[in-house]
């Protein structure tokens, strides 16, 4: 794969890491026909973002490699870390970088990002990619009974009242007004924090739509790249969810690139679903847990999140992150369910638990590159 | 003025006195070397030099011609002393060290001679500060026998330029590679970290190279633990010259201009990585 992008496109780019690194510690890069998608997902597997850019988003966009014939649609993973540095300093890369050309040369398995700047100065950066098989989220908006749109600053306005610690917030919505509040765990004294409302009517916002009155509760840390990058572009901001329990999916689109997020939201404790009472868990803190733990939760009812299902390399790399998030003891918050495209794979993933989010008629099904 | 109402008794005890109405531009300059605590002051007729060394691979000297000073007298050829930098810059900056426009504070430094402390007076708003800092015996500075007849490739670019990249670089890199050559890539700096390795490549004709005089091609390896610190002077300077003796060795030279627009100099010298062969 070889792309170049110009100018203010660099800046754009940059702000979609910023916002994939919000989520997730790798970012995995998917060069398909229709673009390149930019995708991170965080250890809880409760929160994914994919950025995809179109081929028109670019100056030059190929799949071919230079080096190698049929090389070109190789899914890297690489290390958060290591990219996010690159693009760190927004300001200056809108004053210095003219150009900037991203290829993947499988012999010494590096992706290589060069910055064209002022003063005829090149930066070159040959980072070290780890082969993958595409990650991918399956979610069904047209199935959501809530769909709004706002427009660029009106969620960046509601939420920028929150502090920065602040990790969940509750959207509640009528067909009457949107509020958020931010959500404070069970056990906590609420009238030992700093609680914060804001709301917004109807009237403000492109597309309003409420079929099911609801409360979702949400990972705000996670949504502000979004937010921060949708304000950079002028762009609209599109919100489809349902009840509490079910993903939420928060998408910005123009002619050029798509980019979606799409989050968990926490289990109404009383509603019928689960039949345990949610102790939440705190989401902020969970690491990747011994895979152990996920069959300590083999038993439990709908909503179990079998969570990522990422095929692991044929290279062989660990490429499979155990899933979920929860400590054993509670019971599940609603996750997503994902399903990894690779059409081979399908049939194998269609186990037992209850889809939470189903396919997807937006996300075509891979049928690029067969795996190696 | 506080500071001038010494005994003329007093004043003549002194080998060194030297006085800056803005004690800025002494404190400035010695911040780009401060890496380590120990210093080597040595005065001349021609003013003063602060050397800080490190590993015995390399050297940082900053020169403040006596011309700087508002007064610069000297009784002997040579004035040479060990003070603990940190500890002067910290008196220095006594009075808070923010820039409010218009306040400055005013230095007086004197020094009896061998064996006696540095005396600092400080002014600032008519508070008056005095300071005395023990010295100790004087090392002598390596001579890294650097001289100009052995220099096979050398540059000058503009700060700027080479600003971003300098915050920019590899940490987890343990080597600066520098590259350079009459044939592409001209000037290069690369580094070889955790994540994969970085080049920045200054081609001979950008604009922001004001010299470029490279005869031979050049690559040499330098410590990255060693070279960070000059990041400092980088950031005060305008313009950098570097320069490449036959046996590695380079020499990074920052031209600095202080608040009054006048110029002083702080160099860097820098032993190549031994492991790895010229090319």
């Amino acid at each position: 794969m070889n792309c170049q992008l110009e100018g203010n496109r660099v800046k754009a780019f940059g702000k979609a890491v910023h916002a994939l690194a919000r989520i997730g510690d790798a970012l995995w890069l998917d060069p398909m026909d229709k673009g390149l998608a930019l995708r991170a997902v965080n250890s809880a597997h409760s929160g994914y973002a994919c950025f995809l850019f179109s081929p028109m988003f670019f100056q030059h966009y190929s799949l071919e490699s230079a080096s190698e014939q049929g090389a070109g649609t190789i899914k890297c993973k690489l290390v958060m870390k290591s990219v996010l540095p690159l693009f760190r300093c927004l300001a200056s890369i809108e004053r210095n970088v003219e150009r900037c050309q991203i290829s993947i040369s499988t012999p010494d398995d590096r992706v290589k990002i060069q910055f064209f700047c002022r003063h005829g100065i090149t930066k070159t950066h040959n980072l070290h990619f780890q082969e993958s098989e595409a990650l991918q989220a399956v979610f069904s908006s047209h199935l959501c009974p809530n769909v709004m749109r706002a427009p660029a600053r009106l969620l960046g306005d509601l939420v920028m009242h929150f502090p920065v610690s602040q990790e969940e917030i509750t959207l509640s919505t009528s067909p009457l007004k949107v509020s958020l509040r931010n959500y404070c765990e069970e056990g906590r004294d609420h009238t030992r924090v700093t609680n914060t409302e804001t709301s917004s009517h109807p009237d403000e916002f492109d597309r309003f739509q409420i079929g099911v009155n609801s409360d979702i509760t949400f990972c705000l840390k996670e949504l502000r790249g979004l937010l921060s990058f949708a304000e950079s572009l002028c762009l609209p901001v599109s919100v489809h969810f349902a009840a509490a329990g079910k993903p939420v999916c928060f998408s910005v689109e123009d002619m050029a690139l798509e980019a979606t997020v799409v989050l968990a939201t926490l289990m109404d404790p009383e509603s019928g679903g689960a039949s345990q009472a949610a102790e939440i868990p705190r989401r902020a803190d969970a690491a990747a847990p011994p895979a152990g733990s996920r069959e300590a939760r083999g038993g439990v009812p709908q909503g179990a999140p079998a969570a990522m299902e990422l095929i692991p390399s044929s290279q062989g790399s660990p490429g499979v992150a155990p899933p979920a998030p929860m400590h054993e003891a509670d019971a599940p918050i609603c996750s997503l369910l994902f399903r990894a495209l690779s059409s081979e794979q399908d049939e194998g993933c269609n186990t037992a638990p209850p889809v939470l989010a189903c396919n997807s008629e937006e996300e075509d099904d891979e049928t690029g590159s067969p795996s190696h | 003025m506080p500071l001038s109402a010494q005994s003329q008794a007093d004043d003549d005890q002194y080998v060194l006195k030297a006085s800056m109405d803005n004690a800025r531009n002494l404190s400035n300059i010695l911040k780009a070397i401060a890496f380590k605590d120990h210093s080597i002051f040595t005065a001349t007729p021609n003013g003063l030099r602060v050397t800080v060394e490190d590993s015995k691979c390399l050297q940082a000297n900053a020169f403040i011609q006596a011309e700087i000073f508002q007064e610069f007298t000297i009784k002997e050829d040579l004035v040479a002393f060990q003070i603990n930098l940190t500890v002067l810059l910290d008196c220095l900056n006594i009075f808070g060290g923010s820039s409010v426009p218009g306040v400055l504070t005013a230095l007086r430094m004197c020094y009896r001679g061998y064996g006696y402390p540095l005396t600092l007076f400080l002014e600032e708003g008519g508070v008056v500060t005095v300071c005395k800092i023990n010295t100790q015996e004087p090392e002598e500075p390596i001579d890294f026998d650097f001289c100009s007849t052995n220099v096979t490739n050398k540059v000058i670019l503009l700060s700027e330029s080479l600003k971003e990249a300098f915050s920019e670089l590899d940490l987890t890199s343990e080597v600066l590679q520098i590259t350079m050559s009459p044939n592409q890539p001209h000037f290069r700096l690369s580094t070889f970290g955790n994540s994969g390795n970085a080049h920045y490549d200054y081609p001979k004709d950008s604009d922001m190279m004001e010299v470029f005089q490279c005869t031979e091609t050049q690559t040499n390896r330098y410590k990255m633990s060693l070279l960070k610190p000059s990041t400092k002077a980088l950031a005060l300077s305008c313009k950098v010259s570097v320069r490449m003796d036959g046996r590695g060795f380079l020499s990074l030279q920052y031209l600095v201009r202080n608040d009054e627009g006048q110029i002083c100099f702080v160099e860097f010298y820098c032993c190549p990585d031994e492991e790895v062969e010229e090319e």
